[in-house]
């Protein structure tokens, strides 16, 4: 039943195990050495709490946040207030709130208050950050960290100041280190196999598609964003604890780029990867601090401050890594997914049996919708160019319609507009009788609008099976259901035995198939497709347009088509609407089409000579 | 009035500073879509040749701190930038702040981690009286390179060959590589001229403070980020009007601020421009569609 996973159960196991087997073995190897290495060791598995926390945000998202550390900053500070004696406190920070002054917490109670504090915050700061572009939350995350930095040094009365805070009870272990970094494991994997992790992942690999299967990105990167601030927070909490000092520089530029070094080395996209990256780089960065202190003794491990040799070699190390290995030791996969295990599970997987029909749960598209999709009126310039002039287009429920015309006439556009990329001038989209203009392309993807592209866009990153369950998942389907509608999409797109490998490396007839089963997966009632056989052989072809025909019987979906190939809209469609220069030239049925001078003209080409398109 | 004439002329001269950086980091960013983090270490390594070179004339010294500035620049991108040229923009910020630390940690080991002075000449230090203003030489200096530097850059740009190939680089580097411009002469070029603006804000910033340090360009290289975010990603101009609304803001608050905020203006300089990308995603003068544009 392999068919009807997003993994196989061996996979996971081997994929959850082995990280928690490092991270044992490294708080063992931590725990049997002198005092000053088992501190060393401790502080690495607070650094590792704090990578699988930035693992969470980047890895699943894609996007580089430099605000984690400060997030770490807080949890530090919010952990010593709480449990520096109140005699200590008063001399540190006298004008902290007498609450929090007095306050002599244990370890695991302040640990879990740093960690909630950092969760609010996070999500404060988050709501605007992750508002702000792709390109510009690197940035806008960036400030963030200097802003901490600036208020955490001159707020002296309430944070001591650029001097710090002394006097913090050193409560981490190795053990307790251990168990707080086993637990992170287990909540980043947690979250990178929920509905929610996949919907971040797949913004990572293609925002565009992502949006158009139902999926906001500012919510799911917002959610991570608050889930890593919260790893952060209780990896900040851990350190201060280890130390026993703290100061603003602890958490600053340095540790950021130490951080995101073990993160990048270990591979960003698996957790694994942030486990094997933070041992992997500590190793090296201590063996170079030895060197660089003349192998005296082994220096406590310090995250905040690596002067000198260390921070070259840690900063050559990341240049080689982006440079030769840019997806890192695990190359992005967990432990379960290497390709030895993976060869291996293979040999003693059971043959994938197909699912029986009565188990298979449907898309949503049963439901009875009214109205079809319409646009009234739709017009568009793009810097003064008139692109779409007025356009009316009907698409009434289980009817396939076909949309041809010259390049430039306006088709994609036309699509773009119904599909809420592109807001019309003037006109209105009405989605099953409701004003749909201006609606964004995720919610009406959740009101039943699927689409593909004219590139395939796959979710490279994913497997065949997760790239189309993610689009149920999109659309607010739960994850059981949502693998149990992609198997059954995969099945009838003859792709099931696909399910498990990485959708990047599909032909690309499949991934034009995936980006189709993607779409279907959503359980659209209108389906536009922009031209879904471009590029497939003549037999791959025939077998689309029988697929696309069981769509509409099976699932009562309508479908707008962009298509070249005559052939496939006249063996599909119904109707055909031609459009010529944003306008509609003539809409009917395929034979009236077809006879009509203009499309002769369009379509013979006596037109090229006249330049009537110029 | 007199009083507010300073201040504006305090706030022009940083804005001014601040446009230079953010030019610097916006070239790079229209002509090969890379956010340049070493771009702080363009400006620190320059400022540490005035520091080595102290006793030299002053001249020499900031001819070979412009020097330092273009092959730093050359070079990095020769060595690190060139071989991820076709990475996503989070690996490109990745390698880049590689670079930054490698830089930084170089000065560190090799000269001191800790902040050095730097004696710079007492002309820059004294003032002129400017009608009944007294404004400061070292602004003086600051505002008219802003204006020279800034003009050379737009001739360069647009009455000049290689200007033409940069700006169709900007707008579509395939295409105009198949027309024939030469991708990594092109890419040189606009790294030797960033690593140039970087030496001149490098030299600036030393004359101001009297000081070099391997993290001194930090808050450059955010100001430079932030600059070009608010102006409108991979705009040029985008880039001088972000840095001049960044500078003049950070020199009106310290001027204005009550005393007790005094210390977290910095904080607040780089809390507002956030506020704006909120407002507008797109930055002051961004098109909606975000493309690159010189």
């Amino acid at each position: 039943m392999n068919g009807r996973r997003l993994r196989s159960p061996a996979s996971a196991a081997i994929s959850l195990v082995v990280p928690l087997v490092l991270v044992a073995l490294t708080a063992v190897v931590g725990a049997s050495g002198t005092p000053s290495f088992e501190g060393t060791v401790t502080l690495i598995l607070c650094n590792l709490v704090i990578v699988l926390g930035l693992q969470v945000f980047i890895g699943n998202s894609g996007v580089y946040s430099f605000g984690q550390l400060g997030l770490a900053a807080g949890g530090g500070y919010v952990a010593a207030l709480l449990t520096i004696p109140a005699a200590f406190t008063a001399l540190q920070a006298p004008d902290l709130p007498k609450l929090i002054a007095d306050a002599q917490l244990g370890p695991v109670p302040s640990t879990l208050i740093a960690a909630a504090a950092c969760g609010l915050l996070a999500l404060v700061v988050g709501w605007p950050l992750m508002r702000t572009s792709t390109l510009a939350i690197p940035i806008s995350t960036f400030a963030f960290l200097i802003v901490v930095y600036n208020v955490l040094a001159n707020w002296d009365p309430v944070t001591g100041g650029s001097s710090g805070l002394i006097s913090i009870p050193r409560t981490t272990d190795v053990t307790s280190a251990g168990l707080w970094a086993g637990a992170a494991v287990v909540v980043a994997l947690a979250f990178k196999w929920s509905a929610s992790g996949y919907r971040l992942q797949a913004t990572r690999e293609d925002e565009v598609a992502a949006r158009s299967i139902g999926i906001g990105l500012m919510r799911e990167r917002l959610l991570a964003f608050t889930i890593s601030g919260m790893l952060c927070g209780v990896g900040g909490a851990l350190a201060v604890h280890q130390s026993g000092v703290l100061s603003p520089t602890t958490f600053y530029f340095a540790a950021s780029v130490t951080t995101i070094t073990m993160l990048v080395v270990g591979g960003a996209r698996s957790v694994f990867g942030a486990v094997i990256g933070t041992v992997a780089v500590a190793t090296v960065n201590e063996l170079l601090r030895n060197v660089e202190e003349g192998a005296h003794v082994l220096g406590p491990f310090s995250l905040g401050e690596t002067p000198g040799l260390a921070a070259i070699g840690l900063g050559l190390i990341l240049l080689v890594t982006m440079i030769a290995l840019p997806e890192g030791l695990s190359r992005g996969r967990e432990a379960g997914e290497l390709e030895p295990i993976r060869r291996r599970l293979r040999l003693r997987a059971p043959a994938t049996s197909p699912a029986t029909a009565a188990d298979q749960p449907r898309p949503r598209s049963a439901r009875g919708s009214s109205g079809g999709l319409r646009a009234e009126g739709v017009s568009l310039a793009f810097s003064g160019l008139q692109v779409l002039r007025g356009v009316d287009l009907e698409l009434p429920p289980g009817e396939a319609l076909g949309l041809i015309g010259p390049n430039g006439a306006g088709k994609t556009t036309l699509v773009n507009v119904l599909s809420g990329f592109q807001t019309p001038d003037s006109g209105s989209v009405l989605l099953d009788g409701v004003d749909a203009t201006g609606w964004s392309p995720a919610r009406l993807a959740r009101a039943g609008l699927g689409r593909t592209f004219q590139a395939a866009l796959p979710f490279a990153g994913l497997t065949v099976i997760e790239s189309v369950a993610v689009g149920a998942m999109g659309v607010g389907v739960g994850r059981r259901r949502a693998v149990g509608a992609a198997a059954d999409v995969l099945e009838r797109l003859g792709l099931g035995e696909q399910a498990q490998s990485p959708a990047g490396l599909q032909p690309p007839g499949n991934q034009r198939l995936l980006g189709i089963a993607r779409a279907l997966a959503t359980g659209p009632r209108h389906l536009l497709l922009d031209e879904p056989a471009a590029g497939l052989n003549d037999e791959e072809r025939r077998e689309l347009v029988a697929i696309l025909r069981g769509v509409i019987e099976d699932f009562g979906c309508a479908i707008l088509l962009i298509e070249h190939d005559m052939n496939v809209v006249m063996d599909l469609c119904s109707r055909v609407q031609v459009l010529d220069d944003g306008e509609t030239v003539v809409v009917g049925s395929p034979e009236e089409v077809q006879a009509h001078p203009a499309v002769v003209e369009a379509y013979l080409g006596t037109s090229y000579a006249a330049g009537a398109h110029a | 009035m007199t009083e507010a004439a300073q201040s504006l002329i305090d706030a022009l001269a940083l804005g001014g500073l601040y446009a230079l950086i953010a030019v610097g980091v916006a070239l790079i960013y229209t002509v090969m879509g890379m956010m340049n983090f070493a771009q702080g270490e363009f400006i620190m390594l320059p400022a540490y040749t005035l520091y080595v070179l102290a006793g030299l004339p002053f001249a020499v010294a900031i001819g070979a701190a412009l020097v330092t500035g273009i092959a730093i620049a050359v070079l990095a991108e020769r060595v690190a930038f060139r071989p991820v040229r076709n990475a996503d923009l989070s690996a490109q910020l990745v390698t880049s702040l590689a670079v930054a630390t490698i830089l930084q940690n170089v000065v560190s080991a090799s000269v001191d981690a800790r902040a050095q002075s730097v004696a710079t000449p007492a002309l820059l230090s004294e003032s002129s009286q400017v009608g009944s203003l007294s404004v400061p030489n070292l602004e003086i200096l600051t505002l008219a390179l802003t204006v020279i530097v800034l003009g050379g850059l737009g001739w360069l740009l647009y009455r000049t060959r290689i200007g033409l190939e940069m700006r169709a680089a900007a707008e579509n580097f395939e295409m105009a590589r198949l027309l024939g411009v030469r991708a990594n002469r092109v890419i040189a070029i606009a790294f030797a001229i960033s690593g140039a603006l970087a030496a001149a804000v490098g030299v600036l910033i030393v004359m101001q403070t009297g000081q070099v340090s391997p993290t001194m360009g930090l808050t450059p290289v955010l100001v430079g980020f932030i600059a070009v975010v608010i102006g409108g990603f991979g705009r040029i101009s985008g880039a001088v009007v972000g840095g001049l609304v960044l500078g003049v803001l950070s020199s009106l608050l310290g001027t204005y601020l009550p005393d007790g905020l005094v210390p977290f203006r910095d904080a607040i300089v780089f809390s507002l421009p956030v506020a704006i990308l909120i407002v507008r995603p797109q930055g002051l003068l961004g098109a909606a569609t975000g493309e690159a544009r010189i």
